[in-house]
């Protein structure tokens, strides 16, 4: 399904397009509040970019030397080609600890992998912790934002699903009361659980360490607690030297929710004494998007989200209309490159603003590679026809000037006496769904500057 | 070592651009003042009480928490729950209250660095209902530049803490107390 008609199903709830919409964009606007108050802040978005350039340049070497000091401060290491290796070697980590109780944070990469259905259908039972993933995951849905994963819900939602499934009493809507019984739920499962699996926001080359960011402290909590520790994270997480972190942890919370910085930023280097720490480094065509230097600089994102909360497309047709992994303007970019042909109608969920690209904290050119990737997919002919044969036709309008000067004319008389039912036919003038024409002016700009010129 | 591991870096290889540079981070001063810290640590939702001596800690404490509190803490000589690194989970479960020694706090956004050997189980920080930070007030730096200069070694497990655990997951509004410490004070000596 495209996306234009997955978000057609989220329109059909006008007001609670238009709650996401104001939701997300009071998340802008904190933003912005937070990134004024940083003096340096645009010196700080090309240092990142400029870091993330160059570690992507020598990428080869920085993975070595991450799993050469990863190694010696005793962390085991593995690399996955792809999302099934990844899996396979996740849970031939859980069967060596006998291990069927696992607490999981936040992180976008195991989603990517569907790590979760595949551990349950091997009789895993694996447990969100991040209260957003945890409503999510006792409804049975994918996160519909990267930083936000449950911002589609009302809290009325979140108290259906919790009289379902943690028998709160019906009708208790209250956040904090909430928010209170997830704790004593999820602190059950910290308590038992053998092992923990932890996303990574940044891996530091020099010292072999992964950093994790939380607010709710549930990543720590779960890791430190647990006899393993499993950390997932794709090769582009890299950065090379401790103190670039400095740079990173400064944009990362200021771009994603306006805050100065998440409540835990922790860096994990070393197994606690008798316990076990394994990284795993996945490829899942992360290599591939590498070799193009039109789309190469996604590999940059750092998950913060800025671009989604930004996006006018993305804040009127909520995450799951994109049924990707990754949605907004950075997921319409990333989504081609693992299946042209399934996201061919992403790169066109957008508006071209720019906005999106205004707002990365590490300078991704997110509108032009959107652009980029419609050339592509139209050499490639993954576009729809209507769409396909419309522009051939309006090219070569544009393309003669008398043409174009007559169907002007045709319009503006047209429109007078057309009936308005043929004008705004829902099959074959989709502009006009939620829109009135406007009134056709009486003559063109080219008569009327005709007349100027003559004066 | 396994084949996909050849395999991502043949291909990485093949596929990265020529090399670009890597930039100088410049150290990005700013204000260390300790109304500055202050004001921030409000923000994120935690506090921030003065301690005029370092001798006065116990005193203090126990004004602001119930006697009653099970406390561990390598700090206090009250500290009646006592941990370790491989004290079991039940205990750590039942801990009210951790004081533990913050190293230096960062003005531009309230955290403070904990190395592990400040924590006494890398997990007290976080399972404990509440927590205590002591800082030395001279122990301030601006911002994040000045924070990593500080610690070229980040140890086996260390974090920045900054304020209590909190979630806006449920309609964006904020809930502090999500599944680490419901509250997070810093006692500046």
């Amino acid at each position: 399904m495209s996306h234009s008609k997955r978000s057609n199903i989220f329109l059909l709830d006008a007001e609670r397009t238009t709650w996401h919409d104001e939701t997300l964009w009071f998340v802008r606007q904190k933003r912005d509040k937070a990134v004024y108050a940083t003096p340096e802040f645009q010196e700080l978005r090309q240092l990142a970019s400029d870091i993330k350039d160059h570690t992507l340049s020598r990428l080869d070497f920085y993975l070595q030397q991450f799993e050469e000091n990863a190694r010696r401060n005793g962390v085991q290491v593995h690399w996955a080609a792809d999302a099934h290796e990844h899996n396979q070697i996740v849970l031939g980590l859980l069967k060596r600890h006998g291990a069927t109780r696992v607490v999981k944070s936040k992180s976008m990469l195991t989603e990517e992998c569907h790590l979760n259905p595949y551990l349950i259908k091997h009789g895993v039972d694996v447990v969100d912790t991040d209260l957003g993933e945890r409503i999510i995951q006792l409804r049975d849905e994918a996160p519909s934002h990267v930083v936000l994963p449950a911002i589609h819900l009302k809290k009325e939602d979140v108290g259906d699903t919790f009289h379902l499934h943690l028998g709160t009493e019906k009708g208790n809507n209250d956040p904090q009361q909430l928010t209170e019984t997830a704790r004593q739920h999820l602190r059950e499962k910290f308590l038992v659980s053998e092992v923990a699996i932890s996303g990574v926001n940044f891996a530091v080359a020099e010292t072999g360490s992964v950093v994790v960011c939380t607010n709710e402290g549930n990543a720590d909590l779960g890791v430190n607690l647990a006899k393993v520790h499993i950390a997932c994270m794709g090769m582009e997480k890299l950065i090379p030297r401790l103190s670039d972190l400095s740079v990173f942890t400064r944009i990362l919370t200021r771009s994603a929710t306006g805050q100065p910085i998440t409540t835990y930023t922790s860096h994990f280097s070393k197994p606690a004494e008798g316990k076990e720490m394994h990284v795993v480094i996945v490829d899942n065509g992360r290599t591939k998007q590498l070799g193009r230097p039109d789309f190469r600089n996604s590999l940059k994102c750092i998950r913060c989200g800025a671009c989604m909360n930004t996006c006018p497309v993305y804040r009127r047709s909520g995450g799951h209309s994109y049924d990707f992994t990754i949605p907004g303007p950075i997921g319409a970019i990333l989504s081609p490159n693992i299946d042209m042909r399934k996201h061919a109608s992403l790169p066109f969920a957008s508006t071209l603003c720019g906005s999106c690209t205004d707002v990365c904290p590490v300078k991704i050119d997110i509108h032009t590679q959107l652009y980029k990737w419609r050339q592509v997919l139209g050499q490639e002919g993954e576009i729809p026809a209507s769409k396909k044969w419309s522009m051939r036709l309006l090219s070569r309008v544009l393309s003669k000037p008398a043409v174009y000067g007559l169907g002007g004319k045709v319009a503006r008389q047209g429109l007078r006496f057309l009936p308005h039912g043929l004008t705004h036919g829902k099959g074959y003038n989709p502009w006009a769904i939620a829109r009135e024409l406007p009134e056709p002016p009486k003559q063109s700009f080219r008569e009327w500057y005709a007349q100027q010129a003559v004066k | 070592m396994s084949s996909s591991r050849e395999k991502i870096l043949a291909a990485v290889r093949t596929n990265q651009p020529v090399e670009l540079p890597l930039p100088t981070v410049p150290s990005f001063e700013g204000d260390d003042s300790v109304e500055k810290f202050t004001s921030i640590v409000q923000g994120i939702g935690g506090t921030v009480v003065e301690v005029a001596d370092a001798t006065r800690l116990p005193e203090v404490i126990h004004q602001l928490f119930p006697a009653d509190y099970r406390i561990a803490s390598p700090l206090l000589p009250e500290a009646n729950v006592p941990v370790t690194a491989q004290t079991p989970i039940e205990v750590l479960a039942a801990v009210d209250l951790a004081v533990l020694q913050g190293e230096f706090g960062v003005a531009e956004n309230g955290s403070i660095w904990v190395p592990e050997a400040n924590m006494l189980h890398r997990a007290l920080p976080m399972i404990t209902q509440h927590l205590a930070l002591v800082l030395d007030r001279r122990n301030l730096v601006a911002t994040m530049h000045q924070a990593y200069a500080r610690i070229p070694s980040v140890g086996g497990y260390g974090t920045f803490l900054a304020g209590p655990s909190k979630t806006a997951d449920i309609e964006q509004s904020l809930v502090i107390g999500a599944h680490g410490a419901r509250s997070m004070v810093v006692l500046l000596v």
